[in-house]
C-alpha cells in the first residue's frame, strides 16, 4: 500500500477517535458543575436573574446534546468559542500560549536527547561497567523525583538564595532581567528559560536514558548480533555497523512520545514556574471550569498526539525495511 | 561428588525442583539495589502502621494538631522539637509527613490492585479469545492510550471536588477518605491500557505453547484455561508492572494534589506541598520534606521494580 493511501486511511480512522474523545470530555465537564455559579460565587450582590442572563449569553441553558452539536459545528470550522472568563476567543488564547509552551518543550526535548543518546547507548554497550552503574543510578533517581519538587528546589537555590535566575514567567517585562550587567530582550528571554528548561530536561532525560538503554540491550541480544560475533567480525564492527543501526527504532518511538506529549506533559512545570503556556492555562481553566478553554486545549493536545503517532508509524516503515505499512 | 558441587545454584535447583519463584527470589537476593529498595518499602510500611505512635502530634483536624500554634511556634524552621519545621497554620510538618505515609501506602496499593485487575482481565480475555472480542477490546484500549490522561485526571478530580460529598466513607468500620478514593479510581481508570497490551502480548505467545494446546485437547473450557493455566503464567510480568504502577501512582497522586485538585479532607504529601507553595520564600521546609518523602517512596518502589524485572526476566533466567 502506498504512503498516500495509508495516510488517508489513518486520517479517516482518526475522525471517530477525535469525536469520541470530545464527547467524553464534553460530558465530563458538564457533570462537573455550573461554571457561572462558580464564577459569581464571590459576588454577593448578583441576582439569580443576572446569573440566568449570563447562562443564556453563553448558551449554557440549552440541552447538552444541542450544546455539543453547536460546539462541534464551531470546532469543524476552526473556532473554539470564547473563554467564560473575560470573553477572549479561545483560538487567540491558545495561539499566544502555544509558542511559549513549544519554546520551552523544544529546549527540553533537544537537551535531553543530546544527553540521553550517548549516555543510554554507551551504558548498554558497556553493560555492568562502572559507567553503566552510574548512569542507571542517576536515571532511577531522576524518574523517582517529583517534577514539582525538583522545580521548587531549583527556585529556592538558584533564584531565592543565589539570585542568578528569575523564578517565574517567560519575560521580565516591564523591567528586563539583567544578565552580566546587560539589559536585552533576547538575553532576558533566554535567562527565563534556564530554570524551567533545566527541570523539564532533568525530568525527561532519565526516562529517555532508560528507554534507550533497554532498546539497545534488546538489539544486542538479537540472533544476528550473535551470528555476527560468531563469524569472527570484530567487536567494534559488530557494534557500530550492526547494533547501532538497529537501535534507531527505540529512538523513533521515544521521539514520537516526546513530541506527542509535548503540550500535555508540561502543566506541572509550567505551574511551578508560572510559565505563560498551555499547561498552566489548562490547570487554571480546569480549576474554574472554563469549559470552552478546557475543550480547546484538550482537542489540540489529542490531535497533536494522534499526528505524532501517525508520523512515528510512518517513520518506522520508512527507515526499517522489515516493517511494512498495511 | 566433587563434580556435583561445582555449581552451587544448579545443585540447589535440582534438589528443590527449582520452582520459578524460588529461582526468582534467589536472583532478587543478589540484586543489591533491589534489596535496598525492599528495605525502604518495609520501613515505609512500618511507619504507616505505627503512624500515631511515631508522630508527636495527631493528624488534622484534631485540635491538638495545631498545638505548636498555641505555643507561638507557627512557621518555625526545623529544630529539635520540630525536625521538619512548622507550617504557617502552626502544624508540625514532621507529624504530618508521618501521617501522610498511610495515604501514600493506600494510594500505591489500591491503584495497583485496580489497575492490574483491569489490565489482567482485558489482556487475558483479549489475547485468548481473539477475533472480534480482541478487536473490540483493543480499540477500547487504544482510546485510553490516546487520552491525554493527566488532563482528564485533573478534570475528573475537579468534578469530584466540587460535588462536595461526605468526607469519609465507612467501609467495614474503617474511615476511608472519599475524595482520595475517587482519585485512586480515576488514576486506575487511566493507567491500565498500556499494561493490558503487554499482558495481551504475553498471552498471545503463551497460546501457542504445548501445555495450552494439551489442555485444549483434553477438553478444558476457556474459562478454566484462562484461570488455571494462563493467569498464573502472567504473574511474573504482572508483579513487575504492578511494582512500577505503585511508583507512578504515588507520583501522580502527589502531582494532582500539588496542582490543587486533591482531597481537601486528606493531608497527603502533595496537599501539604500545595499549602506551603504560597509561602515558599518564608517556609521552604514545608515544601522540601514532604517532597523528599515522595521522592524516597517512589525511589523505593522503582528500585524493587527494577530488581524484580531483572529477577523475573525470562531471557536472563538461569
Amino acid at each position: 500500500m502506498g504512503f498516500g493511501k495509508y495516510i488517508a486511511r489513518r486520517a479517516i480512522y482518526m475522525v471517530p477517535l477525535i469525536i469520541g474523545i470530545s464527547i467524553v470530555a464534553f460530558l465530563v465537564m458538564y457533570a462537573a458543575g455550573d461554571p457561572i455559579q462558580l464564577a459569581t460565587a464571590g459576588n454577593p450582590s448578583i441576582t439569580e436573574a443576572q446569573r440566568n442572563a449570563l447562562r443564556e449569553y453563553y448558551g449554557l441553558n440549552d440541552p447538552i446534546p444541542m450544546q455539543y452539536v453547536r460546539w462541534l459545528d464551531h470546532f469543524v470550522h476552526g473556532d473554539f468559542g470564547k473563554s467564560l472568563y473575560g470573553g477572549r476567543p479561545v483560538n487567540e488564547i491558545i495561539s499566544t500560549l502555544f509558542w511559549e509552551t513549544i519554546k520551552l518543550q523544544l529546549v527540553a526535548i533537544s537537551l535531553s536527547f543530546i544527553i540521553a543518546l550517548p549516555a543510554g547507548i554507551y551504558s548498554a554497550l558497556k553493560q555492568r561497567s562502572a559507567t553503566d552503574y552510574t548512569v542507571t543510578s542517576i536515571a532511577i533517581f531522576g524518574i523517582s523525583a517529583p517534577v514539582f519538587w525538583m522545580g521548587i528546589t531549583m527556585i529556592l537555590i538558584f533564584s531565592f538564595q543565589l539570585g542568578w535566575f528569575p523564578s517565574a514567567g517567560a519575560h521580565g517585562a516591564p523591567t528586563l532581567w539583567t544578565v552580566f550587567g546587560i539589559k536585552n530582550d533576547t538575553l532576558d528571554e533566554l535567562i527565563h528559560l534556564v530554570l524551567p528548561g533545566e527541570v523539564l530536561t532533568l525530568a525527561s532525560v532519565a526516562y529517555d536514558v532508560r528507554l534507550l538503554r533497554a532498546g539497545m540491550l534488546d538489539v544486542l541480544r538479537q540472533d544476528y548480533i550473535m551470528a555476527a560475533r560468531a563469524s569472527g567480525i570484530s567487536e567494534r564492527k559488530v557494534l557500530y555497523k550492526y547494533a547501532l543501526k538497529n537501535a534507531i527504532t527505540p529512538l523513533i518511538t521515544l521521539l514520537g512520545i516526546s513530541i506527542g506529549s509535548m503540550i500535555a506533559g508540561a502543566p506541572i512545570t509550567e505551574t511551578v514556574f508560572s510559565w505563560p503556556g498551555l499547561g498552566r492555562a489548562y490547570v487554571a481553566a480546569t480549576l474554574r471550569l472554563d469549559f470552552p478553554l478546557i475543550m480547546g486545549i484538550t482537542m489540540i493536545i489529542t490531535i497533536m498526539i494522534l499526528i505524532a503517532n501517525l508520523v512515528t508509524d510512518l517513520s518506522y516503515a520508512w527507515i526499517d525495511p522489515r516493517i511494512t505499512i498495511e | 561428588m566433587v563434580s556435583l558441587r561445582r555449581n552451587k545454584n544448579s545443585e540447589k535447583n535440582m534438589r528443590r525442583g527449582a520452582s520459578q519463584w524460588a529461582v526468582a527470589w534467589r536472583r532478587f537476593k543478589r540484586h543489591k539495589s533491589g534489596l535496598f529498595g525492599l528495605g525502604m518499602v518495609i520501613v515505609l510500611l512500618a511507619i504507616a502502621a505505627l503512624n500515631s505512635v511515631i508522630a508527636p502530634y495527631p493528624a488534622r483536624p484534631a485540635p491538638d494538631a495545631f498545638k505548636p500554634l498555641y505555643e507561638g511556634e507557627a512557621a518555625q524552621p526545623p529544630s529539635w522539637k520540630h525536625p521538619f519545621g512548622t507550617t504557617v497554620m502552626g502544624t508540625d510538618v514532621y507529624s504530618e509527613v508521618i501521617h501522610g505515609t498511610v495515604y501514600t501506602v493506600y494510594v500505591a496499593v489500591a491503584v495497583t490492585l485496580i489497575t492490574m485487575l483491569i489490565a489482567i482481565s482485558v489482556g487475558i480475555v483479549s489475547g485468548f479469545m481473539g477475533r472480534y472480542v480482541d478487536e473490540a477490546l483493543m480499540r477500547l484500549t487504544e482510546i485510553f492510550l490516546v487520552f491525554p490522561s493527566l488532563l482528564f485526571i485533573l478534570v475528573f478530580a475537579r468534578l469530584y471536588q466540587l460535588r462536595n460529598p461526605d468526607p469519609f466513607w465507612n467501609i467495614l468500620g474503617i474511615n476511608v477518605p472519599a475524595g482520595l478514593t475517587m482519585i485512586v479510581i480515576i488514576l486506575s481508570v487511566f493507567s491500565w491500557a498500556s499494561y493490558a497490551r503487554v499482558i495481551r502480548g504475553e498471552v498471545l505467545r503463551m497460546k501457542e505453547t504445548e501445555y495450552i494446546q494439551a489442555a485444549k485437547a483434553l477438553g478444558a473450557n476457556s474459562r478454566w484455561i484462562m484461570l488455571r493455566h494462563i493467569f498464573p503464567n502472567t504473574l511474573s510480568q504482572v508483579i513487575v508492572l504492578g511494582t512500577l504502577t505503585m511508583a507512578t501512582a504515588v507520583l501522580l497522586e502527589a502531582a494532582v494534589s500539588f496542582l490543587g485538585f486533591g482531597d481537601p479532607n486528606t493531608i497527603t504529601w502533595g496537599r501539604l506541598m500545595e499549602e506551603g507553595l504560597q509561602d515558599l520564600s518564608t517556609v521552604w521546609w514545608v515544601e522540601m520534606f514532604p517532597g523528599l518523602a515522595v521522592f524516597l517512596s517512589v525511589l523505593a518502589f522503582n528500585l524493587v521494580g527494577d530488581g524484580l524485572s531483572d529477577a523475573l526476566n525470562p531471557r536472563l533466567r538461569e
